[in-house]
């Protein structure tokens, strides 16, 4: 059963924090509850009188992330047993959604055609190059 | 500052200076793990480069305003974020929101111009007074994050994350984590005893953190 939403799920959904999932089950939501747009609207109206959340601060900062090193030796099941269940936990429980990007990308890396990441970058360059300060 | 950082605060150095091999460098380094980011929202590979590729414009573009001593990578996904929003919204999958004047980034949106109907000047001095806020609280909450850590308590870790980060209530991180609603009360009051420690020290105002100091 889907738990309910709560305030801290807004407001990661406003910082579009939460796993995919929760992200489509909130806009869901959205779209059959007004009271709950209301409520979003309320968060953001917080946050313009300058009120701070813990959680946001968590999640911007990322406090709790392990590092990038350290999902690599997670996904090479190297990492100490104490801080891979935290890893666990931490991409799983609280649904991290950076460090599951993380995570992805350090998969795709190993599967990946060299060439269709070559072709990708060479055309994020191409379109971006021109803002480059000139030197 | 981690190595990564320090590596990272070069290749910005670079770039800053005009250097285009830098910035190429700085895309291979990040440019699969914002794919991954955005495309497991838009299940779509071609939008998720394209929001991808406006992240990357949106970095070159605010660079100038960029806090070198700010991660990187933090920064990269906040952009892309936000590109990712517009794009949701325009594809009608986000809402927009009634009476929300400004933005939902108000420490990272440099990359867009204020907005409408408001004196930047004020918007960049609260900003910058939210900032050093949020700095104060961030460096206390990791000091004791890493307290714990070192002392290999990560019970404590979990907990507070539970009730901070996802809002869970007492019970339900009692259950998860196996132990009594007592002892998770007793982790949250610790937490927020030594934050509320740390406001005071620094002579912040209390009333911009409502969580520190509700009823428990």
């Amino acid at each position: 059963m889907n738990q309910p939403l709560r305030q801290s799920d807004l407001e990661a959904y406003l910082d579009e924090a939460m796993p995919p999932e929760e992200m489509a089950r909130i806009e869901d939501a959205l779209r059959k509850d007004a009271e709950l747009v209301r409520e979003l609207a309320a968060i953001n109206a917080r946050r313009d009188a300058g009120l701070h959340s813990l959680g946001a601060i968590w999640r911007r900062e990322r406090l709790s992330c392990p590092s990038r090193d350290q999902l690599g030796s997670y996904l090479l099941g190297i990492l100490p047993d104490e801080m891979a269940d935290y890893v666990d936990f931490h991409i799983e429980v609280v649904g991290c959604r950076y460090c599951r990007a993380n995570l992805a990308d350090l998969k795709n890396r190993q599967a990946e055609e060299p060439r269709a990441a070559e072709t990708r970058r060479r055309k994020y360059f191409q379109s971006s190059a021109g803002y480059l300060r000139r030197k | 500052m981690s190595a990564a950082s320090q590596s990272d605060s070069l290749l910005i150095g670079r770039i800053r200076d005009g250097e285009a091999e830098a910035w190429n460098e700085l895309i291979g380094r990040f440019e699969g793990r914002l794919l991954a980011f955005v495309e497991s929202r838009t299940r779509n590979r071609a939008a998720a480069e394209d929001v991808v590729q406006e992240a990357f414009i949106g970095l070159l573009t605010s660079l100038p305003n960029f806090d070198q001593r700010r991660p990187l990578e933090g920064y990269l996904f906040s952009i892309a974020a936000h590109k990712l929003t517009d794009h949701l919204r325009r594809e009608g999958r986000r809402p927009a929101l009634p009476l929300a004047p400004s933005s939902t980034h108000t420490s990272t949106s440099s990359w867009e111009p204020p907005g409408r109907g408001r004196v930047a000047s004020s918007i960049f001095r609260s900003r910058e007074r939210r900032q050093l806020e949020e700095t104060a609280l961030a460096d206390a909450m990791r000091e004791q994050l890493d307290y714990w850590r070192r002392r290999g308590d990560w019970q404590k870790v979990r907990c507070v994350e539970l009730l901070f980060v996802r809002g869970w209530p007492n019970k339900e991180v009692a259950t998860r984590l196996k132990i009594s609603e007592q002892v998770v009360a007793n982790h949250k009051f610790e937490f927020l005893a030594k934050l509320r420690t740390a406001v005071r020290k620094q002579n912040l105002p209390e009333d911009v953190f409502p969580e520190l100091y509700e009823k428990q």
